[in-house]
């Protein structure tokens, strides 16, 4: 396989469903195009490009931490409760990322220690930091009193800002990480073929450790920045994240069932998803109508997913049987033959 | 001792063992009720009384009942609804516009519940064809959602003339209607579960899809059933809250899907299928809100409650998982 058919298998499907969205989008809505919206849509990558990757470190082990939007709504309760007593932004936003990844760590290691399934165990500290998060706020919306303290990262230059900038260094070393670092390949091992990977030497614990840890850290960094940016926290914020995230994993073509998929998927994912955002709310829809867009993508590229590995699976079953029948040819031509020759 | 006794003798203490622990997994949510029940009695003032009692479980039907419902879905191996949630918000406002437009609560009630299921019915379409459930049931919640929230202009929907709070305050045998139906739908249910060839099926195939469908069970015939008793759960709590509160917006009850999920998390469900009951699903339930209950008369913050549920669903969760682990062995 050459280099243009490798690119071409990996993001062509994306990279032609971003180019039409943008097509649509020049024609039915003049006032999209230009560097604003191109700011508007960099903007989005926090918190969703973020909380987007760190699900994608869980998706390609095969697994899905479904808790990671709670953990952006406890992280950025708490940047917001903390910053109120005078620390500084670096050491907050720092502060969050650390208590992500122990709360990660702790998750990933539950779950490979004690063969629970993911789902349930997330969502089940999906429902524990939830409540976190209500403790630390007590219950109402917070807000930062220093108003001051966030001003070095509502800077813009051209069409970067501080955040959106800090969103693409993330994604650039998760996918350094993913791709050229051997624990970041033991993840799609893991993810690939567990039985196969764990039997080759891979460390089960460790990967599921790594994985759950970079969810953690991404789901913090992401609530902290954006809490941060708006001043502003309630306890049940970022409750539509974990569908935006998950709908932007999946349309960027990070596989549900693990070991497919890399950081330019999920920036492509992230940036399908929020052209659309993008695009309808210039339209001057309502959120609640670019939600129902969303999960009907969501809904259409699983369906996708499922009959390519359906036909991929079939396919599959007809080689082998194939085969299988040209060698019982074979086996009979070699038996038959000596008994008509003589 | 010969060789035989030695492994007779160990062949019955793997078994007693192993009704220890199912011992535990069966009765440590009753007795877990009781004691809580018993503790805040003794020392809650204002807890032990006929009003409270019946507070508690008003406010526990509505959850329940959906929770009950969806103890099916978990049964046969399909995890959970993340969609749940939206599904009795959009069953509360069908019923109120419904009875708005026919004037009769009766035919609302008919044509939500038939609404529901049949939207049920094609995610269990979806998903008997092999793709993920959760993600399946959180892009069909965040769909109707968003459906309802266009068909409403995210406006309030109420029933107009028509008398529907009667449903929610009617008693039936001394207690409310929500409750009476609570009741009677987890006595059905646990029967349907535990007592037909059905429930049999949908438990195996939750154990073991393969198994299932090698002994000739269609897992598409489970998982409808499945989605049915899901949809049915939900519009029926659909149709008690929107009667209690008589009237209903899209961004209603925004928690009510974790709260349906942790009752069924916390009755003991195996997420993974194949064990969950529903008798189990409403007393978990039940233990949620006793427990909020107690907090809320000892005076403590709504953010302290949603801690509690958290911490009590996460052990439970864990010390469960690990019970049937040293069971399986």
């Amino acid at each position: 396989m050459n280099k243009a058919t490798d690119l071409w298998n990996r993001y062509g499907l994306q990279g032609a469903i971003l180019l039409l969205l943008l097509g649509i989008f020049t024609m039915i809505a003049p006032g999209f195009v230009g560097e604003n919206a191109l700011f508007a849509v960099l903007e989005r990558l926090v918190p969703l490009g973020i909380i987007t990757a760190g699900l994608a470190a869980t998706m390609i082990v095969g697994e899905l931490d479904l808790s990671i939007a709670s953990m952006a709504a406890v992280a950025g309760a708490g940047v917001i409760v903390l910053g109120n007593t005078g620390l500084g932004l670096v050491p907050l936003i720092v502060l969050a990322s650390v208590g992500g990844a122990v709360i990660g760590v702790i998750q990933g290691w539950s779950i490979a220690r004690f063969g629970i399934s993911s789902l349930v165990l997330t969502v089940a500290t999906l429902i524990l930091l939830r409540g976190v998060a209500s403790l630390i706020t007590e219950g109402v919306p917070v807000s930062l009193e220093n108003y001051l303290l966030t001003d070095p990262l509502l800077g813009r230059s051209w069409v970067f800002s501080p955040l959106s900038v800090t969103a693409l260094l993330i994604l650039l070393l998760l996918g350094a990480y993913l791709s050229r670092t051997r624990p970041g390949r033991a993840m799609y091992a893991i993810g690939g073929g567990r039985q196969e990977a764990v039997a080759a030497g891979v460390p089960l614990t460790r990967t599921l450790v790594t994985a759950f840890a970079i969810s953690g850290a991404c789901g913090a960094l992401a609530g902290a920045m954006s809490s941060l940016r708006s001043g502003s926290a309630t306890p049940d914020g970022f409750g539509t994240m974990l569908l935006l995230g998950v709908a932007a994993a999946l349309v960027g073509g990070i596989g549900l069932s693990g070991g497919r998929g890399d950081m330019v998927n999920v920036l492509l994912g992230v940036v399908i998803a929020s052209t659309l955002a993008a695009g309808l709310s210039t339209m001057g829809v309502k959120s609640y109508v670019s939600e129902l867009f969303t999960g009907v993508l969501l809904l259409a590229v699983i369906a996708l997913e499922a009959g390519v590995s359906q036909v991929a699976r079939r396919r599959n079953l007809a080689r082998e049987r194939r085969l299988s029948l040209d060698a019982a040819g074979t086996a009979r031509a070699l038996t038959t033959e000596p008994l008509a020759s003589a | 001792m010969t060789d035989i006794d030695a492994a007779a003798a160990r062949w019955t203490s793997v078994g007693r063992r192993t009704s220890i622990g199912r011992l535990v997994a069966r009765y440590a949510l009753p007795l877990m009720i009781i004691s809580v029940v018993l503790v805040a009695a003794l020392t809650t003032p204002g807890f032990a009384e006929s009003t409270n009692f019946r507070a508690i479980l008003i406010n526990t039907a509505i959850t329940g009942i959906a929770a009950v419902g969806m103890t099916a879905v978990t049964l046969s191996g399909n995890f959970f609804s993340l969609g749940v949630g939206a599904t009795v918000v959009m069953a509360g406002i069908t019923f109120l516009a419904t009875a708005d437009r026919t004037g009769s609560a009766a035919l609302a009630i008919v044509i939500t519940i038939s609404v529901v299921v049949l939207l049920g019915g094609a995610q269990a379409l979806i998903v008997a064809a092999g793709l993920n459930p959760v993600i399946t049931t959180l892009a069909f919640g965040t769909i109707i959602y968003g459906a309802i929230a266009v068909w409403t202009g995210g406006e309030v929907v109420t029933a107009g003339a028509t008398q529907v709070t009667g449903l929610a305050t009617a008693d039936l045998v001394g207690l409310p209607m929500p409750v009476v139906a609570f009741l009677v739908l987890t006595a059905v249910a646990t029967v349907l579960t535990e007592r037909t060839v059905m429930g049999r099926q949908l438990r195996l195939v939750g154990q073991n899809r393969e198994t299932g469908r090698t002994t000739g069970i269609s897992v598409l015939a489970t998982t409808i059933v499945a989605f049915t008793s899901l949809s049915i759960g939900a519009a029926l709590a659909g149709i008690f809250s929107a009667a209690q509160l008589r009237q209903m917006q899209a961004n209603d009850l925004p928690n009510l899907t974790m709260d349906i999920i942790a009752a069924v998390l916390v009755g003991g469900a195996a997420v993974g299928g194949g064990d969950a009951s529903p008798a189990r699903s409403a007393l978990g339930a039940l233990l949620l809100v006793t427990l909020g209950n107690v907090m809320l008369l000892h005076g403590l913050a709504p953010g302290v409650r949603v801690f509690g549920v958290g911490v009590i669903t996460v052990v439970l969760v864990v010390t469960l998982h690990l019970i049937r682990k040293a069971d399986a062995r």
